[in-house]
């Protein structure tokens, strides 16, 4: 059994009125992948959004409960929120590198965070974290070109090799794959099992077969709270909850 | 099952992959009961009918398997799905090999003398009644999905098992009897074994059916009956 690197204690999150996540009590192993599943506005994004702070940016967004990573408290006021997201990267839906070249996607990173002193320092991030991300092979002749003239597949890889760039410790995906065809989602699903190795990952996704090909656990979220969690081979071969069987069998109404 | 799933054609695949195991189940039924009765009665009339009837079987096999192939492409099966998925599969192999042992049982009737005593065969029918009470159970237990009721077939196996060694028995004792009853003492000797194998096939499909039901098989090894000599 892993140890526990993420635990969240009775997290609520509210967006003005409207409640978007209840009482969630979740806990995540460390170097682990855990699937985050549930229909949409069903609070997956919402979670995996506490975990490096990304709400603070919305303004009407108000966060109460626990979440800690291990055993600091992420909500805690006083805690550098820059740091923390140097921990725990994320990656989104569609690829989004920044309009610059492709080394500059990855050595910004560091960079801002003081961690490449000098260009050979830096040379070397970017040529590690280009190989963990399985792109070093295809970009490296090419690494002053701009990232958005990569493939779709390709520009995803190069944001997780961005978010690797800073050495984190967690990695948040939210619907990484959603936007890729299936062979560049088969080289970022290969790309995870390799990275489960160092990082702890959180994915969201809508795809089943890929929460099952990708997570040791499962996680699923109906109107805001987290219906059944479990093991991802009992979660999608014998749930224990009826309404997790009816959305992972496709009976929701 | 639970509510209907939200794309109907899902719904009525699943639907329809049922009724074909359930439909392929009361085909062996039919073949069982009709080569028991054949042996029984040693009836070489109906031999050509049960040989015929075992290609249906074998033919709505494959159909399944058809259909289990398109089912797992098109809809990847999660949870009770899966599970009615695969046990489909199972359960209509063992169905297949069972339909086999009934013809092969029919095959036997060819070389038996029409006047067998009625003590020879007395312990054989009473072996072959229950085999297809078995078969007839577990598939109740399928259409119901009733775990407890399929549960109680696998457990029932062990009489099979005793009444098998007594078949033997009473066929062994009356082959020593005279030398000259060896040539289809053997046939009804592997008449005998062919019952208890499709007794086997019946436990594999109560073990499938409540794997099938909660998702987790059952626990320790089935009771078994006295063990009859190879």
């Amino acid at each position: 059994m892993s140890d526990i690197k993420i635990k969240s204690k009775n997290l609520n999150v509210y967006y003005g009125d409207k409640q978007a996540l209840f009482d969630v009590n979740l806990e995540l192993n460390e170097k682990e992948v855990t699937a985050l599943i549930g229909p949409s506005g069903c609070g997956k994004s919402t979670f995996i959004r506490c975990i490096n702070r990304m709400n603070d940016v919305i303004d009407i967004c108000k966060v109460e409960g626990n979440i800690e990573i291990d055993g600091i408290e992420v909500n805690d006021k006083e805690l550098d929120v820059v740091s923390l997201r140097e921990r725990v990267g994320m990656v989104f839906q569609k690829p989004n590198p920044f309009p610059k070249s492709i080394y500059d996607n990855i050595s910004y990173g560091p960079k801002i965070h003081g961690k490449g002193e000098t260009k050979s320092e830096l040379d070397e991030i970017v040529e590690r974290s280009l190989k963990k991300a399985a792109l070093w092979e295809e970009v490296k002749d090419r690494l002053n070109e701009p990232g958005t003239g990569l493939s779709g597949g390709q520009q995803q890889r190069l944001c997780i090799a961005r978010a690797i760039s800073v050495n984190p410790e967690v990695i948040l995906m939210d619907e990484p794959c959603s936007a890729l065809d299936p062979i560049a989602t088969a080289k970022i699903e290969e790309l995870i099992d390799e990275l489960k190795k160092t990082y702890t990952i959180v994915i969201v996704t809508h795809s089943m077969a890929q929460a099952v090909r990708v997570s040791q656990k499962t996680g699923f979220f109906h109107l805001g709270k987290l219906i059944e969690v479990g093991k991802t081979e009992k979660i999608f071969k014998n749930p224990d909850n009826k309404m997790t069987q009816d959305y992972i069998t496709g009976r929701f109404g | 099952m639970s509510n209907e799933h939200t794309v109907k054609s899902y719904e009525e695949e699943l639907q329809f992959l049922i009724d074909s195991v359930i439909k392929m189940g009361s085909l062996t039924e039919s073949q069982l009961i009709d080569s028991m009765d054949a042996v029984i009665k040693v009836d070489k009339d109906s031999i050509d009918k049960i040989i015929k009837s075992d290609d249906e079987i074998n033919k709505f096999r494959s159909k399944i398997d058809t259909q289990i192939m398109t089912l797992l492409v098109k809809r990847a099966p999660m949870a009770i799905d899966l599970r009615e998925t695969i046990s489909s599969l199972k359960i209509s192999q063992d169905l297949e090999r069972i339909g086999d042992l009934a013809k092969s049982n029919a095959k036997k009737v060819k070389p038996l003398p029409l006047d067998l005593p009625e003590e020879l065969l007395s312990n054989l029918k009473r072996l072959g009644e229950l085999v297809i009470k078995q078969l007839s159970d577990v598939l109740d237990s399928y259409v119901n999905k009733n775990f407890d009721k399929a549960k109680e077939v696998w457990e029932k196996d062990e009489q099979v098992d005793d009444l098998t060694y007594i078949a033997m028995e009473s066929v062994i004792d009356f082959l020593s009897k005279d030398k000259k009853n060896l040539d289809f003492s053997t046939h009804l000797i592997f008449a005998t074994k062919n019952l208890e194998r499709a007794g086997d096939h019946i436990t594999n499909i109560a073990e499938s059916i409540c794997y099938l039901i909660k998702g987790e098989y059952l626990k320790g090894s089935r009771p078994k009956g006295k063990v009859i000599q190879q």
